[in-house]
């Protein structure tokens, strides 16, 4: 390869990938806009950047497919918040693209895999 | 219902307080967060603010997600479209022209469908209007006494309104050259039946409709134009008709016409007809009707019948049988056309249908080469009905572009459609792409899309991802299964070509079998001369008999002419006159059994002149005169009904009018060959000719007659001798035509003619259009294959056999396509029934040769394919692979 990615750069989301991601961080528990925003910066280990400006659209178009529920509800130290919850079809739907996206990496990853 | 119900409500947009409320609460989260991380609370607070970034932006965005999601989806993927396009112009043009050619045609053709069969006829209430006639036995379309007409309007319960009208061709005089004009008698009714407004002056009252009113007339606004170059001080101005003078106290507003539609102006039926007063005396009156809101045309007309037969106690006489018949203006004006336009119009539709197949096979290729583009699509989270309503608009993006070019080629195609029309085709003049017919071709439009567009969507929908993404080149197996889709495709194509070229091989066949069909006399050489004497100026019918005879009398001193002949309806001119009549040998026939012969007059040398044969007997002589025992001359037709032999019919005697109306007793002397009286394609119905000099059978209308003259050489040459022996008879006497006979004999083709042209244009088009799908799919089939054969070559197969083998593929299309169609086109062969003519509609001739032509099509368009399949480049296609 020609010219190496700069590490220090954070990952812009490919289009599709972020609803994927929120969809994965409902599917154990509901949680509200910034509970998703900060487990997706946990577990990628601060490789995506989350921009509140995408997150909050992404949940509009989640919302609109009816693979997720909003309902307000207090959080654990007391604030009162929008909470997300996966629905039957949107377990569904995260099962589907789990199996497509791993397919997809993988393809992915066999094409650019260094020759031998 | 309750859980559809929270469905919806559950993909409501967040309120604006909501959201607030949402972004709030994600500040002051991150803030408690930042405060247990040791923080200040201002800090924190700014820090929360700070990481959250634009929340002004955000709620911008939260909101155009709920805006109108699907019209962003729609502009978007029309974008992609349109990259798309720009990207393979060639496909794109492709597709392009094949729907413009497509929906340019249909929308061409439907525009005159729509014109003559369903377009409102341009009257308040049109749909109410209905043709009223008179029925007797099998005798239809009689036209309506004035007294019947007087008391059906005055007695009947089932109409709002109701006139009388006659067609009348007047000569006029005084203005230049005298000429025939077409004048329409009428009462005032009629001006409001048809809601006619004056542009200048008035209409007709009851009191100009009167026997004895000084003659008025109301002019058409086109021949106000014309005639009076639109000149306001026309009001008052005499026009002198037949001799007459008429007022002139009216222009029309101008308005489409659909009643009396060749009129050049009105002048009151009453002061002519309104002398008759026997319930038997027929002109040519006919009635329009205007039904009450809700009364059945059924109802109308046993409310008609009921009058009639009250008259028949209170008034009998010869008629007393007589009923009303009753049929609705809009299919009556339609006619005969109507066989024509649908047959056309389903052509035109299967053209269309072909034309959808090749856009459907473009489509086809190019998603195949699509295949990993859309697999890498749905893979990143497009669903199936994203990327299915993705290749739609697509389509309908291209189908736009496709329909716009084909309403600018109906335009064109209707302009010429309407040049090219014979003048018979009803409401001609009211043709114009207009709004109806621009939405139908929208309408097709997007239908074409959606039906092109289909087979290669749910193609794609079955698109297997994994395997589109892992496969490397194409020729792999999912294009090898839309392979099979395409030649199915094209098997259609074939099929629908050959229908459309068997029907057209049908009425070409028939278009030549009508101009070799023989007329029954010799019409090379023949120069015609119609003519229509004033009855004002040749007042009893032996002085219009004395003017032919001195006209025939000075072009028999013509050099150049042969011989002259008089007759009042020459072959070709229809119907001029029919009647009942019963031979006198044969038992008094039951009422509704009268036959109807059409009857006409001919001088001594019209035979001669003609060349008609005589079967048997003789011709008209001079003895056959005013006085001399009454005689006719039958045709072949009408001698076969009734005797054995031509011979046996000599000496026989025939009651003119047949045992129940009026009419002479007369002897058949002459039995002549059947002539093609109702035009070259036409039936050849009983026919009575009486003596030109004998006033007997029935009243002859002499006024109106053709003067044949057999010519030497080329009959155009003598028209400008005989235009000036005329005009040194009567200087005064308009021409109402002068030409070779055989010019206006061949003009009763004009239908045909016409639909046959159309016909051959669609099966050439559609042939074009079948031979480009053969040719792509052939074309991508070699295309798919050159290492396979480049594999058979390198083991050692020869050019021949690559050939067999490709060939075959196309062949295998053509037969499969062939023989559908031949089985579609012999099973709606019977739709061609009342088209064809001198032919059998299934004929194993026609279609041998519409499936030779076909053949030629495929061999054509396969050609080339098939000739690079011999040709493919065995080294380089395996270093490849």
């Amino acid at each position: 390869m020609s010219t190496v990615d700069h590490p220090s750069e954070r990952l812009e989301f490919l289009q599709g990938t972020l609803e994927v991601l929120i969809l994965r961080c409902l599917q154990r528990a509901s949680n509200h806009a910034y509970g998703i925003s900060q487990l997706l910066t946990q577990q990628s280990d601060n490789e995506f950047a989350v921009d509140n400006g995408s997150l909050y659209p992404a949940l509009q178009r989640l919302l609109q497919r009816g693979w997720i529920d909003a309902a307000w509800k207090v959080s654990p130290n007391g604030r009162r918040a929008r909470y997300y919850k996966l629905t039957a079809s949107g377990k569904r739907q995260l099962a589907v693209a789990t199996s497509k996206w791993r397919r997809f990496a993988e393809a992915m990853a066999r094409v650019l895999a260094p020759e031998e | 219902m309750r859980e559809l119900f929270a469905k919806l409500s559950r993909r409501q947009a967040p309120t604006e307080n909501d959201v607030d409320s949402e972004i709030l609460a994600h500040i002051e989260l991150r803030m408690d967060d930042n405060i247990a991380a040791g923080m200040t609370p201002a800090e924190a607070r700014d820090e929360a603010r700070r990481h959250f970034g634009n929340a002004l932006l955000t709620r911008e965005r939260i909101r155009e997600t709920w805006r109108f999601p699907r019209i962003d989806s729609f502009v978007q993927d029309l974008r992609y479209g349109l990259r798309g396009v720009r990207r393979s112009p060639g496909f794109a043009l492709a597709v392009i022209l094949t729907l413009a050619l497509g929906i340019g045609a249909t929308t061409a053709i439907f525009s005159v469908v729509y014109n003559v069969l369903l377009r409102p006829l341009p009257y308040p209430g049109g749909e109410r209007l209905v043709r009223l006639g008179e029925v007797a036995g099998r005798a239809n379309g009689i036209s309506v006494t004035w007294i019947n007409y007087r008391h059906w309007r005055a007695e009947n319960r089932a109409f709002e309104e109701m006139a009388a009208t006659e067609q009348a061709d007047f000569t006029m005089t005084g203005r230049g050259e005298a000429q025939i004009t077409h004048g329409a008698m009428v009462t005032p009714s009629f001006f409001r039946i048809t809601s006619a407004q004056p542009q200048l002056g008035r209409l007709f009252t009851d009191a100009d409709d009167q026997v004895g009113a000084p003659g008025v007339a109301v002019l058409t606004w086109e021949f106000w134009n014309k005639t009076f170059a639109a000149d306001p001080a026309s009001l008052g101005a005499t026009l002198v008709l037949n001799g007459n003078p008429y007022q002139v106290i009216g222009v029309l507003r101008p308005a489409a016409r659909v009643l009396m539609s060749r009129a050049d102006y009105y002048v009151p039926i009453g002061p002519v007809v309104g002398r008759k007063i026997s319930r038997a005396a027929h002109g040519s009156i006919g009635v329009i009707g205007l039904l009450k809101p809700g009364v059945t045309l059924s109802a109308a007309r046993a409310n008609l019948n009921e009058i009639m037969q009250r008259l028949a106690l209170s008034d009998p006489g010869p008629e007393s049988s007589h009923r009303a018949s009753a049929a609705f203006l809009t299919e009556s004006i339609v006619g005969d056309v109507r066989q024509t336009l649908l047959m056309l119009m389903a052509a035109v539709a299967l053209l269309l249908l072909i034309a959808c197949a090749n856009v459907s096979g473009l489509l086809l290729v190019r998603g195949a080469a699509r295949t990993r583009e859309i697999a890498i699509r749905t893979s990143i989270g497009a669903g199936r009905a994203r990327v299915a309503r993705q290749l739609l608009t697509e389509n309908l993006a291209l189908s736009l572009f496709g329909g716009g070019l084909g309403v600018l080629i109906a335009f064109g195609c209707l302009r010429a459609l309407i040049a090219l029309a014979p003048t018979s085709l009803p409401r001609l003049s009211e043709m114009a792409l207009d709004l109806p017919v621009l939405g139908f071709a929208a309408a097709v439009t997007i239908g074409t899309a959606a039906l092109a567009g289909l087979v290669p969507v749910l193609a794609a929908g079955r698109l297997d991802v994994a395997s589109a993404l892992r496969d490397g080149a194409v020729g792999s197996g999912s294009a090898i299964r839309g392979q099979r889709l395409r030649g199915a495709l094209v098997i259609g194509e074939i099929a629908v070509t050959l229908l459309l070229s068997y029907a057209s091989a049908g009425l070409i066949r028939s278009l030549i079998a009508a101009q070799h069909a023989d007329p029954g006399f010799d019409s090379h050489d023949l120069l015609a001369l119609g003519l229509q004497v004033s009855l004002a100026e040749y007042k009893t019918s032996d002085q219009v008999r004395q003017f032919y005879v001195t006209l025939t009398d000075a072009l028999r001193r013509q050099p150049g002419i042969f011989d002259v002949a008089l007759v009042t309806c020459p072959p070709g001119a229809g119907d001029c006159g029919d009647w009942w009549y019963s031979p006198l040998d044969r038992t008094v026939l039951a009422r509704a059994d009268v036959p109807v012969t059409l009857f006409l007059a001919a001088d001594v040398s019209y035979f001669r002149t003609m060349g008609i044969r005589l079967l048997a007997g003789r011709e008209f002589g001079p003895g056959d005169r005013a006085g001399s025992p009454l005689v006719t001359i039958v045709n072949q037709d009408l001698a076969r009904r009734w005797w054995p032999s031509p011979q046996a019919a000599i000496g026989q005697r025939i009651k003119f009018g047949g045992p129940y109306n009026e009419g002479g007793v007369v002897e058949i002397v002459g039995v002549a060959a059947n002539v093609s009286q109702m035009g070259l394609d036409g039936e050849k119905p009983p026919q009575m000719f009486f003596p030109w000099a004998q006033d007997g059978a029935f009243p002859a209308f002499l006024n109106s007659a053709s003067v044949m003259m057999r010519t030497k050489g080329n009959p155009a040459a003598l028209i400008p001798a005989v235009r000036r022996t005329l005009s040194s008879l009567n200087r005064d006497l308009p021409i109402r035509s002068l030409k070779p006979f055989d010019e206006q004999l061949g003009a009763t083709l004009a239908r045909r003619r016409f639909s046959t042209l159309l016909l051959g244009v669609f099966a050439t088009l559609a042939m074009a259009l079948a031979g480009v799908g053969i040719y792509g799919v052939l074309n991508y089939w070699v295309s798919v294959r050159n290492r396979e054969i480049a594999v058979r070559m390198a083991l050692g197969a020869r050019r021949p056999t690559i050939l067999r083998w490709a060939g075959w593929q196309a062949l295998r299309l053509a037969f499969a396509g062939i023989a559908l169609g031949a089985a579609g086109g012999w099973s709606a062969a019977r739709l061609l029934k009342s088209m064809v003519y001198g032919v059998s509609e299934r004929s194993p001739i026609t279609m041998l040769l519409a499936i030779v032509v076909v053949l030629a099509i495929v061999a054509l368009a396969a050609g080339l394919p098939v000739w690079r399949a011999t040709r493919v480049d065995v080294s380089r296609n395996l270093r490849e692979a």
